[in-house]
């Protein structure tokens, strides 16, 4: 069908102490997005304008076809939604809501709903007030899953979830995606998830997306240069430089486009390069951070 | 419709702890596996997004490896069909050998640094041969 | 408007509201029941009761069915089902008055009855519809304010001026002329007056929860 699943342009929203800024991105269909950023970037904010529930100040924003937040009444028919901040009704069993929305959405997969119990150990009779966090994280996961959508939406899903329930719920979002019309945006903390299973990464930081890429795109631009200076010889400048640690004589840096004719440029300024390290996800988020934040109040 | 969703065990198992990229890592396993027989020439090897789902790790990392693996000739991906391992017999031996050559080129490259003289090198690697064939007469012998 | 949607909303709050629904229709019952066998004193007892279980189920309602939502933090989740803020007031609004108005008219029609049947009273029959339009009235901006605030205080101020307000709005009305005058006599008066004045409050109550749908349709920020 559509080949972008969620279009944001010039999006932004102003609160009083903070606000989001010229969000633009796309989400391919088929493809699962990873959002990173710390607390109270922006994630669950510009989540919320996806999902209609925030109106965006100013900018358009599409999802599976339909102009939001205007016809999310019909969007929302293809999305499955999961926020860490969202909670089932406490007083009902978890079969009570898969009966609900049962009667709500014609895909509804009762068989895989029962399956999905099974496998994330929950017992549909038990009220969702009897079980523990991670318990209620896997019910509501299921809750969208049975569904069948379109669109995975999750806040945060793997939060607060023990490592074992972790991996249960991973391997159930990647089985999600064995239908290739299916895709799935979520934010997290958990640099070393979305580094795995994302095929698109998005970096917010500050009401602001300081960058945007396919994730193996990301881990091959990002490189830290461990070299050996002689005494006379300076840091080589480089294309892309976020970061110059370590020291005088063994500097690191940090680049953001990395390139292998770097290394012969720095042999030939009589740099040795000691190594060239790739960087795991959180480092360079880590580092993109850093960098920004100290631009900014430089 | 159904077969379609069986799951193809691929056996490969990722380590978080490694720290080369995702894609070396499965490829180094697909070639393992070619080498030592288990997936013979013209073996179907798990789709791109059957892989995908069993390890757990995005389908463009699976891509890249798949394509990487495909420029070395060492699977080929048909259209719709999946991917298969290359049909040619001698492809379990040609990536030992592969293996074989880079590990000399490192312990060339190790002489060099330690100064020794291509002779020196070449005693010392016929040293560690015959070590190692000694130790396997021995362990016939008990 | 996705009717099935705001039957599915209206269904859900009822299934949660269950005990205390049970409970007030069964103390409805009971009333009825003490002020048709109880005599004199159990009609004052009977009346009391019933207006004690309209005001509970009013107050229950409302603070269970949308303060709740927000407190409980299932917003989230009702609000990711295929709906906009169209069906989401509809069905609580529905929620609410589907379920007070039975109990508001088994009042007004038993307070009615027994006034008609009992030629002393003839006279209190206007001030009575009145006053049952007005403890409607009450009832909606009560609804009203609990859906466009979402907040407890709000809705328990709201109450509270419900309740002073039948009381000042009983006084002001039992001392206009076209009312007044008829109100202690023994025949059933219907004057322009009464008429100006439930009229009055049919609008009121228009405009409260009209006004609330359309501060709803306003909200920028639903979550």
């Amino acid at each position: 069908m559509n080949d972008v699943s969620v279009h944001f342009a010039g999006v932004s929203k102003r609160y009083p102490h903070f606000s989001l800024e010229e969000i633009h991105f796309e989400l391919p269909t088929g493809s699962i997005m990873g959002f990173i950023g710390a607390n109270g970037a922006g994630k669950s904010t510009t989540i919320r304008i996806l999902m209609g529930l925030v109106h965006q100040d100013t900018g358009t924003v599409e999802v599976l076809g339909h102009p939001m937040p205007a016809d999310q009444a019909a969007a929302k028919m293809d999305i499955g939604f999961v926020s860490e901040d969202m909670r089932l009704y406490g007083a009902a069993p978890l079969a009570w809501h898969m009966e609900f929305l049962r009667g709500i959405y014609p895909r509804w997969d009762q068989s895989y709903a029962e399956n999905l119990a099974r496998r994330f150990d929950l017992k549909p009779e038990q009220k969702i007030k009897g079980l523990s966090h991670g318990q209620r994280v896997k019910a509501a996961l299921l809750l969208a899953l049975a569904r069948r959508p379109r669109l995975l939406v999750l806040d945060e899903p793997t939060t607060g979830l023990d490592p074992v329930a972790r991996v249960e719920v991973l391997g159930e979002l990647m089985a999600a995606l064995a239908d290739e019309e299916r895709t799935i945006l979520f934010s997290s903390h958990n640099t070393l998830d979305v580094e795995n299973i994302s095929d698109q990464i998005t970096f917010i930081d500050r009401g602001r997306i300081i960058d945007s890429d396919n994730k193996e795109a990301f881990l091959d631009r990002w490189r830290r240069l461990r070299l050996l200076l002689p005494p006379d010889v300076v840091v080589p400048r480089l294309p892309g430089v976020v970061e110059v640690g370590g020291s005088g004589r063994l500097p690191v840096i940090t680049t953001n486009c990395f390139d292998p004719v770097m290394v012969s440029v720095c042999n030939d300024l009589g740099a040795t390069v000691e190594a060239v390290d790739t960087m795991t996800l959180e480092e360079i988020f880590v580092a993109n951070v850093h960098s920004r934040r100290e631009r900014l109040t430089a | 419709m159904y077969t379609q969703y069986i799951h193809m065990h691929s056996g490969i198992v990722i380590s978080q702890s490694d720290s080369r990229p995702m894609y070396l890592q499965i490829m180094e396993q697909v070639k393992q596996r070619v080498a030592v027989g288990e997936w013979g020439p013209g073996d179907e090897i798990p789709s791109i997004r059957q892989l995908a789902m069993d390890l757990r790790v995005s389908v463009i990392t699976i891509k890249r490896a798949y394509l990487e693996l495909e420029r070395e000739g060492v699977i080929v991906t048909q259209q719709g069909k999946g991917s298969i391992v290359a049909p040619d017999p001698d492809l379990g031996s040609r990536l030992y050998d592969e293996e074989f050559s880079k590990h000399l080129a490192k312990v060339a490259q190790l002489g060099e640094l330690l100064g020794l003289s291509s002779e020196e090198i070449a005693r010392r690697t016929k040293e560690a041969s015959s070590r190692l064939s000694g130790a396997s007469r021995t362990k016939e012998v008990v | 408007m996705n009717y099935s949607m705001v039957r599915s909303l209206v269904l859900k709050d009822w299934y949660f509201q269950r005990k205390a629904i049970v409970l007030c229709l069964a103390g409805g019952v009971l009333s009825l029941g003490i002020i048709a066998f109880g005599g004199k004193m159990g009609f004052y007892l009977g009346l009391l009761l019933l207006i004690t279980v309209m005001i509970v189920i009013g107050a229950t309602l409302v603070m269970g069915t949308l303060v709740g939502e927000r407190e409980n933090q299932t917003l989230a989740f009702v609000m990711s089902l295929p709906i906009s803020f169209r069906e989401y007031t509809a069905a609580k609004m529905l929620v609410n008055l589907l379920l007070f108005i039975p109990f508001w008219l088994i009042l007004v029609a038993g307070s009615l009855g027994l006034i008609v049947a009992a030629p002393t009273i003839h006279g209190l029959f206007a001030f009575t519809v009145i006053m049952a339009v007005e403890i409607l009235m009450s009832t909606c901006l009560m609804i009203a304010v609990a859906l466009v605030t979402e907040s407890k205080g709000w809705t328990i101020s709201a109450m509270m001026a419900g309740n002073l307000a039948i009381n000042v709005i009983g006084y002001v009305v039992a001392h206009i002329p076209g009312i007044s005058d008829g109100m202690f006599g023994t025949t059933i008066q219907w004057r322009p007056a009464a008429t100006l004045s439930v009229l009055v409050e049919f609008a009121l109550i228009a405009l409260m929860l009209g006004g609330a749908f359309f501060l709803q349709s306003r909200k920028k920020d639903f979550i």
